[in-house]
């Protein structure tokens, strides 16, 4: 067994969420690859928690489907998470004994797990601990030793967590995850999938989140201002700045509101340095006015958007790709901002740096758009290679330039070499109105006609950027996948699995989600007659948008689904075996059974 | 950053006004007040000798917001309200630049009202200059935030409905450390007053009646207020007195004050000077 995933879910109180991050934290000393995803209720403190965490011996992609281990606290608590811990036939579900149901009558609503075992949780850890806190660390030794997890990584991680508790309480835990380890050992089950030894790691390796590499990458590329206002689920992008970005001489502002923040940032933008705003989708809504500014001044921006549910409030501690639109349009007026995404974890280093890179060059802002599912899951990655990464300037004026500067001066590439104040003869007049060359304010149709000409033309370059796509698979196939962000990996796996089946397809990713590179399709149509866009809105954003700029394959569909539930692996696989399958009259096939949303 | 001595050695010729007079040639209404202001601006400028490129001046939307582009120095003539976060980021970002923000009364107290606290509370070395002149100008003499309760306007057909905001009560209320308020038709005490905001080591405000020769009020014109105007060293105020201050603003929309309402006389430390000290702190080897 290579490939393991543990659902997990209980009250705000029972430490659900601690016992996964133990587990990931022990997996990544052993050399497993790992996932660990968090949920929680819209509660700040109790309520309802889970985590789920996917482990492998090889890099994981996915926070994956269907559960292989159920553990249920609580069955109240379990059954609001609903599709984000699907239980199936091949799942072992474990519970808290002390509950009025009994293993015939577990409200699994019609589905038949692979086995339902009561455990006396609770009194195990009564009894070895004399604690209820210490039911955690029941679980984590009986997880251990019936699915083969490490469990001298696990203990030592639980002796570091309470060796600040005192003797007493980290005896009792140590004595709590013993008797987990010794109830599984005396009940074993024959269905328990044992997970496989990992190869020993050869280094180190991060165990981090979407938005703290994000913030790590923010200072590689010589970010040296944010400003930003508190936003599940991106805060933690503020939180690791505001440790950090002083000490590399940069400051950060927590600013009255959204709007404040974003403004700073493009304060610092034309003072001279590398500023970067971060937010989630209500904040992104009062940012547009910030992102036209520095669209029409010129002025480099990154902001971050860290998407969860919407439209408003929406959901604020659950995934959804549901803000391409915002992102795209996400302004008034007649301009182009680029809009990045990265497909996992360790990629949004490498997205954040580029959005630095693209903004700094373009002298424009660059839209990130981030999801809750990167934002926050922990997961293993590998030590990230800085060295292959490039970081850009803005250019500046210089020599004769800066006699009789034009700040908007037409040039062929459509830049104009940027001065900031300080710069001895680069004085120049930023504003929001309209303006010719020199930065003088005008209502000249002529003129405004040029400049925005020249804010367009300036992105052709993009259009070449096919470092910005990720593809893999047949380059003749007839049958064609497109997703972006999170769903990415979700997709890639499905992929990888109907190949070995030996099903002809390819997989397109679009990193660079705008401007929209039309060659870049058109290549990657060119051979199909069946074509998929995979993505988590209801309205299929990405595939709308593909359609409004590029002639698109015969049969061009979209797999949309709502947020909060991910998309599994498995689902996009039955969705390609139907596809290769001719239907015979009135087959449904597996299609009924998913909840995609379907549009004409 | 930029240091004072970065020409050390080489002693520039003093600056006058004109150094600071940009090309562009203003849109406003011939006898507008906001020229008295961009004047007075020049020669407070001048006596203050930064030159020019070291100057980042802001402002947000109106017929005062175009006032950047009147002057040589970097201009950023920004949207409706946000000159006060946009000029904190540049004071952020470069402590050393002599950073001014300008804008009219709407700007400043209607659409971007949420951020002269946060500006205050902060305390960065920046000068805010309001061209308060009870209309909406520049889209042709709508209430404003701070026109007179019963205002007949386009969008007040009937009389405004509601109380004016009081800026100076407003700002002293938050604790800002400089409060001031002047009118171009004492250029001179103009002047100097922006002069002196502009030295006050932190924020500082001014709020300038500066009369809409279009859409005002007939009894706020240059004429009218040169016979209305009492400066408060005239009345012997002492500025370093808040609550006397605060008494004194109560009178915001009934006495025409100018001058000095409250300096603090132990200014605390700037935002700027704060970062630049937790930078230094955080970066250096730990013993």
């Amino acid at each position: 067994m290579n490939d393991l995933i543990i659902g997990m879910a209980g009250s705000g109180g029972d430490g659900i969420v601690s016992a996964g991050e133990s587990l990931i934290s022990a997996l990544s000393v052993e050399g497993y690859f790992a996932i660990l995803t968090k949920s929680f209720g819209s509660q700040i403190r109790g309520g309802e928690s889970s985590c789920r965490l996917r482990v492998a011996t090889s890099p994981v992609l996915n926070p994956g489907g269907t559960l292989d281990v159920a553990v249920v606290l609580n069955w109240e608590d379990f059954l609001r998470f609903g599709g984000e811990l699907p239980v199936g036939d091949r799942t072992i579900v474990i519970y808290e004994r002390k509950t009025k149901f009994t293993p015939d009558t577990v409200p699994l609503g019609g589905v038949h797990p692979a086995a339902i075992l009561a455990v006396p949780f609770e009194e195990m850890a009564m009894k070895s601990a004399g604690a209820l806190l210490a039911k955690n660390n029941v679980v984590l030794g009986l997880l251990a030793a019936w699915f083969g997890l490490p469990r001298t990584s696990i203990l030592e991680g639980i002796r570091k967590k309470f060796a600040k508790k005192g003797e007493a309480v980290l005896a009792g835990n140590e004595r709590a995850f013993a008797a987990g380890v010794e109830y599984a050992l005396q009940n074993p089950i024959p269905a328990a999938r044992v997970l496989a030894a990992a190869r020993p790691p050869t280094g180190k390796v991060l165990l981090t989140d979407g938005n703290e590499l994000c913030a790590r990458a923010a200072l590689f590329a010589g970010c040296k201002f944010f400003g930003g206002y508190p936003i599940t689920p991106a805060t933690e992008i503020m939180q690791h700045l505001q440790r950090d970005i002083w000490k590399h001489g940069g400051s950060l502002l927590q600013a009255e509101d959204e709007i404040a923040g974003a403004g700073a940032a493009v304060g610092a933008s034309f003072a001279g340095v590398k500023a970067m705003t971060a937010t989630s989708g209500p904040g992104f809504s009062l940012k547009a006015e910030m992102l036209g500014l520095a669209s029409v001044t010129e002025l480099p921006l990154v902001c971050v958007n860290v998407q969860r549910g919407g439209p408003s409030t929406g959901m604020p501690t659950k995934r959804e790709q549901s803000d391409l639109f915002a992102a795209v349009f996400s302004a008034h007026g007649d301009t182009v901002r680029p809009v990045l995404a990265p497909i996992s974890v360790a990629d949004t280093f490498g997205i954040t740096v580029e959005a630095f890179n693209i903004a700094e060059e373009y002298q424009t802002p660059v839209i990130v758009l981030s999801d809750q599912e990167l934002a926050q899951r922990k997961e293993i990655v590998p030590p990230i290679d800085t060295t292959q990464f490039r970081v850009v300037e803005r250019q500046k004026p210089a020599g004769d330039e800066l006699t009789d500067y034009q700040r908007f001066r037409l040039t062929e590439s459509g830049i104009s070499p940027l001065s900031h104040p300080g710069m001895q003869g680069g004085n120049y007049l930023a504003a929001g109105i309209e303006h010719d060359e020199s930065g003088a304010p005008t209502a000249n149709g002529e003129i405004h006609a040029r400049m925005n000409d020249k804010r367009l033309h300036k992105f052709a370059p993009l259009q070449d950027r096919r470092d910005l796509f990720f593809t893999e698979g047949e380059p003749d196939a007839t049958i064609g996948l497109i997703s972006w962000g999170s769903v990415a990996g979700i997709a890639l796996e499905a992929l990888r699995r109907v190949r070995a089946e030996g099903i002809e397809i390819k997989l397109l990713v679009p990193k660079l989600l705008y401007p929209i590179p039309e060659q870049i399709y058109r290549e990657f149509f060119k051979t199909l007659t069946r074509c998929y866009v995979i993505e988590q809105s209801h309205q299929g954003q990405l595939h709308r948008l593909i359609r409004m700029w590029t002639d698109v394959p015969r049969e061009f569909n979209v797999l949309a689904k709502s947020g909060a539930n991910p998309i599994s692996p498995d689902e996009i696989v039955d969705r390609i075996r139907a596809m290769c399958r001719p239907l015979s009259p009135g087959h449904r096939g597996n299609a009924a059974r998913s909840d995609f949303t379907r549009i004409p | 950053m930029i240091s004072p001595c970065e020409n050390a050695g080489v002693k520039p010729a003093p600056l006058t006004s004109k150094d600071f007079r940009s090309d562009l040639k203003p849109i406003w209404c011939p006898g507008c007040g906001d020229f008295g202001v961009v004047t007075a601006l020049y020669r407070a400028l001048a006596a203050i000798g930064r030159p020019p490129h070291e100057i980042a001046f802001v402002s947000g939307i109106g017929c005062s917001s175009r006032i950047p582009g009147y002057t040589t120095a970097y201009g950023f003539n920004t949207v409706h309200g946000r000159a006060l976060p946009i000029a904190q980021g540049i004071k952020m970002a470069k402590p050393g630049l002599l950073v001014l923000a300008a804008g009219g009364d709407g700007d400043g107290f209607s659409i971007g009202g949420g951020h002269v606290p946060h500006a205050i509370r902060r305390n960065p070395d920046i000068t805010y200059i309001v061209m308060d002149n009870q209309v909406y100008g520049l889209t042709k003499g709508q209430v404003s935030p701070t026109s007179a309760r019963g205002t007949k306007t386009p969008t007040s057909v009937y009389g405004s409905l509601e109380e004016p905001v009081n800026p100076l009560l407003y700002v002293l209320a938050y604790g800002c450390g400089f409060v001031a308020q002047g009118v171009p038709a004492d250029m001179d005490g103009l002047t100097k007053m922006l002069e002196e905001a502009i030295r006050y080591p932190g924020f500082s405000f001014v709020n300038i009646q500066s009369p809409c020769v279009s859409f005002g009020d007939p009894e706020n014109q240059a004429k009218v207020q040169k016979t209305k105007m009492q400066k408060l060293s005239d009345l012997g105020h002492d500025p370093t007195n808040r609550l006397r201050a605060m008494e004194l603003a109560q009178q915001y929309g009934t006495a025409l004050h100018t001058g000095v309402y409250y300096r603090n006389p132990n200014p605390p430390p700037t935002y700027d000077s704060l970062i630049t000290q937790l930078q230094a702190e955080v970066s250096a080897p730990k013993a």
